[in-house]
Order: C-alpha cells, then structure tokens, then sequence
C-alpha cells in the first residue's frame, strides 16, 4: 500500500497527542476514559492500534462477567419478547465491552446488512443475526456473506421464505447485488431475476434457517455473463469475487472510519485492489484503514460525523459513568430520538450516516442529551457524573473555566480553542455540569 | 384572502393567550397584513405502491388474467368511472374525491423506469434520471430561488417523520429541517447557543456548523410549546401518518412560514401477501389525509395548503408467485385540496400493452412538479422541470 494507506508514524509537525489519541477512540470505538487516554499516549499509535485490533483497550469490566452478563441480558430480552429489552442489551455492549471495535464493526454490519424487526418480528432471529455480525465481522466478507444468506432475520426481512422454483420473488436477489455486494449499475433487471432463482430453497422457519431442496430452481441461470446452475453459494462466491464488491467493502470502510470528503477515489480504489488480493479479508481492511496516515492525518481529524451510539455512549463512557451506569432502556430510547432506532433501520439501504444525522431532531436531542447527562437523568438513582472528582483525579481544578479546559481534552481531544471555551463558561456561571453540556453541544462535539 | 392575523384570530389563538407560548403571541399580534402564501404538503408512500390495487382498473380483461388471486372484483371497488374504483379501504379519498377535493393523476412514471428502491426513489427526489451524487432535491432547488425572508419564522421546508432527511427538501441555501414530535423543538440547553461562530468554512466542520445553528433557529422559531396542540382539532387517527400531519398541521396554524411539509408512510414494498398489508396501508393513508384536509377547512387554512401523494414506482402487473407483487413502473398519484380541479386526469393505463410487464407512464411526474412550482408555489422551476408542461389541476 502506498500514500494514504502506509502506516502512520508521529512527526514533529503531525505528533502522537492527546488530539489523536481521543480522535482514534471516538472514530474506532465508543470515546476513551482519561486513563486509556493516557496510557496510549505514553505507549505510541502501533500499541494503541494493537490493542483496538485485539480487543484489548478498554477494561472496564472483565471480560468473563462481562460476557457472562451480556448472555444473560440477551436471553431475558429474547424470552420477554420485547424488542426494547434486546436494543438496550446492545447498549450494554457498547457500554462496557472490552472490544469497542468490535461493536463499532457489529453497528457497521447492522446498517450494511439493515435489517429490521419491524417485519421479522422476531427477538430470537435478530440477536442470532446480531452476534454473527460480532462473530464475522472481521473475518473474510464471503464467509459473512455467506452466513447472512443462511441467517433467519434477514431471509425473512427480505423474502427468501416466497421465493421458490416457478414462484420468483426478486426481493432478495436484487438487494444482495444492489446493497450487500456489487452496486448499482454493475448489474441487470435480467441478472436481478436469474440470481432469484438461483437463491431458491434458501427459507425460514420459526426464526430459524431451513433450506428446503425442493423449492430449489436447479436449472441452469445466466448471471453477469456467466452461465452454470448457479445456487446460493456459487452465487455468494461469483459476488465476492466481483471486483466491484471489493470496492464497496473499501467504500463502507472509509464510511465507518473516515470524515466526509477524506478520501479519494483513488484511495477507495487502491483500498479495494488490496481487499481483494486478500480475499476481502475485512480485518485486514479495518487495520489498514486504523493504521493509515490517512486516518491520522489533521484533514481527517475532527471531519467525521459520529453517529448517535457513539455520541450517547462515548460521553457516558469517557466520563466513567459505571456506578451506577447510565440507564441502557433510557441511551436505547435516547438513540431513537437522535435518529438510530436500533433494530430497525429505515429500510434495506440502512443508515444514511455522516452529516445526514444532524437534522433539527438529531442536533435539539443531542443537547436535551447532554442536559439530562450531567443533570443526572440517565439512571433511576439520579446520580450525575462527579464532574468536579473526575477533572480532580487528573489534576484539574473545580472551577467552571478549569473544569471546561479538562473536559474539552478528555471529550474532543482539545479541539476547541480557548476563544469558544471562553463564552462557554461565562454562559455556565458556576455550574461546571452546564458547562459541560454546552460543551457536548458545539458542533465539534458532534464530529471524531 | 385573509391576513395572517386574521387567519391566527380565527385560529382562536388570541382567545386562548393564557396558554399560547409568547412568541405565537407576539406573532398573534405583530403579523404584518400580507397575501397568505401557499403550502405545499407532500406525501412519500415509501416502498413502490401497487397503483393497480390502489386505482382499481376493474374494466380492463387483463386485470383480472394479470391478478388472478389478487384481483379485486367490480363490486367491491368504490367506483370512479366505468373503467377505475378506488380499493375498498379507501373510502375517506372517494369522499374527498366527491366533495371536489381531490385530482388522480393516472399513469404517472418516466422514461426508462429504474426498479431499484433507492435509485428510482432519488429519481422522484431530485426530478432527475441521472442524479449526481450530491443532487440537490427539486423541492430545495425550487425554495433556493426564491427570496429569503427577512424576519425568521421557521425553515422554509419541513420534513415530519422519524427517518432521515428526504433529498427532495436537499437545498443550497434555503433552510430545510426535519423533526418528529413538537417535543423535537424543545432545547433544555441552558442559556443562548452561541450565534457567533464563524460557520462559512465549507467542509464538513462548516457544513456541520451551520447545521447545528440552523436546529437551534428553528427550534427558536417554531413551536416552543405545545399547548395549541389540540386547540379546537377534529382527531387525528392514532397512525403514524395521522400524528405526522396532525405536526404538519399544528406548525402551519402557528404561522410560521413554511411553504414545503415533507411526510412519509411505509412501507409499500409488498413482495408477500399483499392483500390485508396493502388494504390496512391505503386506509391508513386515507383516513389522515381526509382528517388533514377537514382540520384545515375547519381552520380556514384549506384554500392555502394542496397535498401532493407520489411512490417511487407501481409494482409488475402480472402477480408473483407469493400472493404479492414485484417492482413496477408508472403508478397514481393524487393531489387533495380545496384548490385542485377533482377528477381523474392522464390516461388510464392499459394492461394490455405493457414494456417490459409493466404499464406505461402516460405522465411524465415532471410534469405534474411543473404544475405545483409554477400554478400552485408559483416558483419558476429549475431547468431540470422547467421543459416539462404543466397540467391543468389547479383552479
């Protein structure tokens, strides 16, 4: 890999700082507390990096009891059947997971695979569906590909069950080459067709995959140019080998990790050439793209557009709110009115991300956020975050304007200038938690 | 025409001051005399609505060999002509069809119709078939040419519902903002947003700045209380289409200055037993859109506001093999109001004469943009619809 996507290494003019540290942990995860702040400042970008790719750079739980709680979270909600239950047990992921790439990667997949409940209506499918994403999600695209063409939530979302031999239903064939793989204009209505009938006998049955050979069109098809008797997995196959998905997995990459207008074409396309030499190995994609000096770069730096899991969690998590936690019932219902319904996303396209999450709705809600944050409103104890202990632990002063100056490091890397942290203060008097809601209202608050 | 201030004093608004948040006091009192300006209101039926279950072409032999188990039989329709009904659960639009507020503009699609969701969608969204990648949306291309107002009373296009932006409201410079509830306006933000940053940058850092200055400016100017809500309403059906335009409603009785309201139903996409989902979808549909319309007569706002319904695409004559229908081509669209001239216009398709087993579009929908920007907005349309001539549907 050339330019763009070599290995990032600190200078004197582009140095590994507290900026760059907060922005690696904003873009690739859920925000960082003070301390991994710190620590990944002591220990330099590559160990930094290392421990994201490892799933290693957040301890606030122990992984056993973490998993264990997570299992247990999850199969309550599926028993009770309440979707509400099953969307805050992903925020208790996101809240406390050691591996925040992960579930930044599992969101990633959720919106590029968008599936909703809406019309599976079922709990037991989707959290199926949901830890394939966590299992899958970095490891080589044909095998993801392959395991959501046998994944019950989004063979229902999509028809599979109705489309049989005779009986074409094109729901799915269409959406597989237009969403999931190659794109338009790399296909035709007649491709469309053909590749419905090879995906035939692919159903669902009682929230489970059921494949059913007589409903199986095993004639031949003619699909992109190529004739044999295609079915699901020669299908799957002939898509992951296309050149144009190798270059869509590069697009959702950049999507997920970069700032709007970052990247160029060129680098999407170099990206792909590399995915595709390694059979669209998406860990390999992911670190590429984490390492870059691209990502790192300063035009890249403070040019992203968090979405809203990352803005709810990421401001909990930064200031170590875990005792007690913030209500995940509550950041769930808080992440519907930023605009991210989990679990059902708008339709089969998913999430429109980037700026398009700043509409009147999403930029009013994040503040009311932010407001109900430091006001304590979060969980039923009513306990706001000890703002003053936390500036105090790192050697900060209780007053407003100290407080202000910490937390503009510890939430946005110090990207504000003193010049906005000025009229801040002075708007939050005495109350640092004003202060800190004003701050965690500023557009630069809204962007990695 | 009535005055703004007349219109806010039928509106009851004067008489309920004890409850009315003080800007639409203020707005009560101060509202200059001025032409009330139209509204425009338009419908997003999102998914590909099966026009042929919806305008029921029960005259034509085909329908009845291309829907074997779908088809709809005569007596069931509610009938417009000797050739086309509405589907039974759309009995609120025959009335409004009957009371003279309502146009069915048959046969409506274009050139080479695209099958995809998304790309026939942008299509309708940006009156292009080609779009660019950053298209701007022909409703926010039209509201970019007009002149922007001096004195702020709310954006100049709305979109209610709670998916993201629609690129038809995508504009360079005229303001377009989206919201859910009327709760959505309410900032908890202590003290004033800071109105002096320097947001003129045009990366996303700028582009990101303006936008949460423009949320906090509409916030200011709409609604900041709720307590018209219910003031003096006929109700709404609990849907989520009827809560929408219920929003819409309540906005444009608090005078602000809005010309465009976006909302959307879904989801039409009916691969699988269309019948009950499609029938339980137009009724929903139905039912709002005739509240809306009485809410607005009883309010003396019906003269003022046209709504427009339209849906990426029709869906494929023949049925599928699911008891559903697959991505069409040309389909209705409807247009409600005291100012439309009622009655069905465009050909009726036949499904006999298909392209590719899909109708044909009889009606370019340009033309049917052309009709609202120059006889309805009177905004003289871009050059993506100005070529296209406009259709006689207003009086």
């Amino acid at each position: 890999m050339t330019g763009a996507w070599q290995t990032f290494k600190p200078t004197d003019t582009q140095p590994w700082d507290l900026r760059r540290v907060v922005h690696l942990h904003r873009s690739a995860g859920f925000a960082a507390t003070w301390d991994q702040v710190q620590q990944d400042l002591r220990d330099g970008p590559d160990a930094s990096v290392d421990r994201l790719l490892q799933g290693k750079s957040s301890a606030v739980m122990p992984a056993a009891k973490f998993e264990g709680l997570s299992q247990q979270l999850a199969e309550g909600a599926v028993v009770s059947d309440d979707p509400e239950r099953l969307k805050a047990w992903w925020f208790f992921r996101m809240l406390f997971t050691p591996d925040p790439l992960g579930e930044r990667l599992a969101l990633m997949w959720h919106n590029h695979f968008a599936t909703s409940n809406a019309k599976v209506m079922d709990l037991g499918a989707m959290h199926r569906q949901n830890e394939v994403f966590r299992k899958l999600g970095r490891a080589r695209f044909g095998d993801l590909l392959h395991a959501m063409l046998h994944d019950a939530a989004l063979l229902t979302w999509l028809d599979a069950p109705e489309n049989r031999k005779n009986h074409g239903n094109e729901n799915l064939g269409r959406e597989l080459m237009e969403i999931f793989t190659i794109g338009v204009g790399n296909f035709t209505e007649d491709d469309v067709k053909q590749s419905a009938r090879a995906l035939t006998g692919l159903s669902a049955l009682d929230g489970e995959f059921r494949y059913v050979p007589e409903w199986h069109d095993s004639s031949e098809k003619t699909i992109l140019a190529q004739t044999q008797t295609f079915d699901a997995d020669s299908l799957c196959d002939l898509l992951t080998k296309h050149p144009a998905t190798s270059r869509r997995i590069a697009w959702r990459l950049c999507e997920t990790f970069l700032g709007e207008g970052v990247v160029s074409d060129a680098q999407i396309s170099e990206l792909a050439s590399g995915l595709h030499e390694r059979e669209l190995d998406i860990g390999w994609g992911v670190e590429t793209v984490l390492r870059s000096q691209l990502f790192h770069s300063d035009a890249n730096i403070g040019s992203h557009v968090i979405g809203p899991s990352q803005f709810l969690v990421g401001a909990a998590r930064a200031m170590q709110m875990s005792d007690p936690p913030p209500g995940t019932l509550l950041l769930s219902d808080w992440s519907r009115r930023l605009g991210q319904d989990l679990l059902y996303p708008p339709n089969v396209g998913g999430w429109a991300e980037g700026s398009s999450w700043l509409t009147t709705r999403g930029v009013i809600n994040r503040a009311n956020f932010a407001v109900a944050l430091v006001r304590g409103e979060l969980n039923r104890a009513g306990t706001a975050p000890d703002l003053a202990a936390i500036a105090h632990r790192a050697g900060h002063g209780a007053t407003t304007p100290d407080a202000l100056l910490f937390f503009n490091e510890l939430l946005l890397g110090g990207r504000l200038p003193q010049s906005r942290l000025d009229p801040i203060a002075k708007q939050a008097g005495d109350s640092p938690a004003d202060g800190v809601a004003l701050l965690l209202a500023t557009p630069e608050a809204q962007l990695a | 025409m009535k005055t703004r201030r007349e219109f806010l004093r039928n509106t009851g608004l004067i008489a309920l001051t004890p409850l009315v948040p003080s800007f639409l006091e203020e707005l009560a009192h101060a509202a200059p005399a001025q032409a009330d300006p139209r509204i425009l209101v338009i419908v997003e039926l999102e998914g590909g609505n099966d026009g042929i279950n919806t305008v029921v072409p029960f005259a034509d032999p085909a329908y009845a060999r291309s829907r074997p188990n779908l088809r709809l039989k005569p007596e069931e329709v509610l009938k417009i002509d000797q050739q086309v009904g509405f589907n039974p659960s759309m009995r609120p639009m025959a009335d409004l069809l009957g009371a003279g507020r309502l146009a069915i503009v048959q046969g409506v699609g274009y050139p080479n119709p695209n099958r995809s969701h998304f790309e026939s969608m942008r299509i309708w969204q940006t009156a292009r078939l080609n779009p660019a990648r950053d298209e701007l949306g022909w409703i926010g291309s039209a509201l970019d040419a007009l002149p922007q107002h001096q004195a702020r009373a709310g954006p100049d296009a709305l979109y209610v519902g709670d998916a993201e932006r629609p690129e038809a409201l995508s504009a360079s410079h005229a303001e377009t903002a989206a919201i859910t509830s009327i709760e959505d306006l309410q900032v908890r933000l202590p003290g004033p947003q800071a109105d002096s940053l320097d947001a003129t940058e045009q990366d996303t850092a700028g582009y990101v700045h303006r936008s949460v200055l423009r949320a906090y400016g509409t916030a200011r100017d709409l609604s900041r209380d709720h307590t018209v809500k219910r003031a003096g309403n006929p109700p709404y059906p609990a849907t989520k289409l009827g809560t929408q335009l219920e929003v819409v409603s309540q906005i444009i009785k608090s005078g602000a200055a809005t010309r465009v309201y976006f909302v959307s139903q879904g989801s039409y996409d009916t691969h699988v037993a269309q019948l009950p989902r499609h029938e339980s979808l137009l009724a929903e549909l139905s039912s709002a859109i005739k509240a809306f319309m009485d809410d607005l007569r009883g309010s003396g706002l019906s003269e003022r506001v046209l709504l427009m319904t339209f849906s990426e695409f029709g869906r494929r004559v023949a049925e599928n093999g699911s008891l559903g229908t697959d991505h069409g081509a040309a389909a209705p669209v409807f247009l409600a109001g005291e100012s439309v001239k009622p009655g069905l216009f465009g050909k009726t398709p036949g499904l006999s004469d298909l392209s590719d087993g899909d109708l044909r579009a009889s009606i370019d929908f340009r033309r049917v943009y052309a009709t609202l920007l120059r006889d309805w907005l009177k905004i003289t349309p871009g050059e993506a619809i100005a070529a296209f001539e406009p259709m006689p549907l207003i009086k």
